[in-house]
């Protein structure tokens, strides 16, 4: 029998953020390369902040990706009070947890919604899978509106918002606009508790395998904007000391660098977040998951989606607190500037979000360095797509072998935008 | 009830007509007219037009027409004439999302406005533009009349 010589070309991959391509020569039984390319340019952010006060900077920042604005902002405020030595308080910490709230809310469900279902229910659209889940669909999209309602009610806009900056943020919320958000939010935490048990019965592949968990830890609450470092593996690193386990690199196929912990690829984002933080969910959360039948932690990598609907619910009644304890306050404090070094490291909806910033006396950006999750994920991302592929059989026709390929790599919601310091599919066989 | 008008764009050269077109209308248009300028807004579209009786969305399309002239469109026309979108799910997507969810407003008027080749912003008749907006009810003119 002859060999089967094939190529694969997925020269844009469709329903992500971002432009990048997707690699494949495979040869009989054997993969001889697998390239998730990354071609979208290199936007330079991390050069063109120097030289910036710290009061441009979570504006300019919220301008690297329109899904997670938040998360950047976070991460850089984080790390830019570090470095001037100050703590805006507990509001302003409630209010940041708030704003991360909206932000896992629009994001998680977009992706559930308009990226995953579709891929595991077998429709090319998502407008497809509305003719037959409409109501489903429905669900989703109120589910995100809300959270671009939260992230209005703090930074005025949904699509990169304005009102976050360093000490604070730039007005309280009205108690009105409050209590309005409030209600709308308590209403839909029926929605969220089916969103979990619509997502845990999607057919989705039982196909475990290893793979290393990296995600913030905090002491008491699920962690989205501060905690250390763990994994799965007995990693346990302060945010500062990242660079000691933590390694980036050029390949020849990204512009996105990959990254490893301690030479190998790991994996940030929901699934991960999750595995590593089982302990840390709010009652109601972990009484509606355990309903579903299904066990964290999970070796399925497609249990990431599911994992992006218990986060809604998480977020959803984190906001609730949240919003039930509101007062108005001072909305932050002012920044005394100061030569120094800080760090941030926040939970984006895709995984941790890293940021490194150097400050001169005068409030203004010497360096600074910003690792986004979909770069951390794409040496996993490679790894995943080659067992899986052997694991689906590489004897398939190539429109399936495409089709479980993209597939696996939606599954990582990349944001390949953000990550270009990013699918086309080009298969040889 | 007022008409909402949509200027959908991104800050990349050409793409800005949707917001020029939302400045360039806020001194020609009264108070019958809600106007908002849109960042990519994605399925973020659905929940902009419900509740609305009728909505005009305004947008950059790319294609063989003129530089800054004007077009209506019908939705089944836009999937070849949205800019790049966020997670691929741009203007055509939404409004196609909306109509299989039965969401459209009971009047639609899409109208691009041609953005020409390369990065330069075209001029563009914006009392034209406004004339449009104000007198064309959807599907009255042929799509891809050119009103430049």
């Amino acid at each position: 029998m002859s060999k089967r010589e094939i190529a694969i070309n997925v020269p844009v991959l469709a329903r992500v953020e971002g432009e990048g391509a997707l690699d494949l020569h495979i040869s009989g039984d054997r993969i001889d390369q697998l390239c998730l390319r990354i071609y979208e340019p290199p936007r330079l952010f991390e050069k063109f902040l120097e030289g910036r006060s710290y009061r441009d900077i979570p504006d300019m920042v919220a301008r690297i990706c329109g899904i997670c604005p938040v998360a950047y902002q976070m991460s850089a405020v984080h790390a830019i009070e570090q470095a001037f030595d100050m703590d805006p308080g507990p509001w302003v910490r409630d209010m940041r947890r708030l704003f991360y709230c909206g932000e896992w809310l629009e994001s998680h469900a977009l992706h559930v919604h308009l990226l995953a279902a579709p891929d595991f229910l077998g429709f090319a659209t998502a407008i497809a899978m509305a003719e037959k889940f409409p109501d489903e669909v429905r669900r989703g999209l109120a589910l995100q509106e809300l959270g671009n309602a939260i992230v209005r009610l703090l930074g005025g806009r949904s699509v990169h918002p304005v009102g976050a900056r360093v000490g604070g943020f730039s007005y309280a919320p009205r108690p009105e606009a409050v209590a309005a958000l409030l209600e709308k939010l308590r209403a839909a935490l029926p929605d969220a508790e089916a969103l979990v048990h619509w997502v845990a019965k999607l057919p989705v592949p039982d196909d475990p395998q290893e793979f290393t968990c990296v995600s913030l830890r905090h002491p008491d609450e699920y962690p989205m904007n501060e905690g250390r470092l763990v994994s799965n593996h007995g990693l346990d690193l302060g945010i500062r000391s990242y660079r000691e386990r933590f390694s980036e690199f050029h390949v020849p196929h990204s512009t996105a660098l990959h990254s490893t912990l301690d030479g190998k690829p790991y994996l940030v984002g929901p699934l991960a977040r999750l595995n590593l933080n089982m302990d840390r969910l709010p009652a109601p959360v972990t009484r509606n998951l355990a309903e579903t039948g299904v066990h964290f932690p999970s070796a399925n990598m497609f249990h990431s989606a599911l994992a992006r609907a218990v986060e809604i619910h998480i977020a959803l009644l984190e906001a609730i607190r949240l919003l039930e304890n509101y007062r108005p306050a001072e909305p932050g404090i002012a920044p005394t500037p100061r030569a120094g070094v800080g760090f941030g490291c926040t939970e984006a909806p895709r995984g941790i979000l890293w940021h490194r910033f150097e400050m001169d006396e005068r409030g203004r950006v010497v360096s600074t360095e910003i690792v986004p999750p979909t770069a951390q994920n794409q040496a996993r991302i490679e790894e995943d797509l080659h067992r899986s592929l052997l694991a689906f059989g590489l004897d398939h026709p190539e429109d399936a072998l495409r089709s479980h390929a993209e597939t696996v790599i939606r599954n990582y919601d990349p944001c390949i935008s953000c990550s270009t310091h990013f699918l086309r599919l080009n298969l040889e066989r | 009830m007022k008409t909402l008008v949509l200027g959908v764009g991104s800050p990349f050269g050409a793409d800005r007509l949707g917001w020029l077109a939302i400045d360039a209308l806020r001194s020609r248009l009264d108070g019958a007219f809600d106007l908002e300028a849109c960042d990519r807004p994605g399925a973020r579209l659905l929940a902009l037009m419900r509740g609305r009786e009728r909505v005009v969305i305004i947008d950059a399309v790319m294609g063989d027409i003129g530089a800054g002239s004007l077009h209506c469109l019908r939705p089944e026309q836009l999937s070849s004439s949205t800019a790049p979108a966020v997670h691929g799910f741009g203007v055509a997507e939404a409004v196609a999302l909306a109509g299989v969810l039965g969401e459209l407003p009971p009047e639609l008027t899409l109208i691009g406005i041609g953005a020409g080749r390369g990065d330069a912003v075209p001029n563009v008749d914006w009392d034209a533009l406004a004339a449009l907006v104000q007198d064309q009810p959807t599907g009255a003119n042929p799509p891809g009349t050119d009103y430049s």
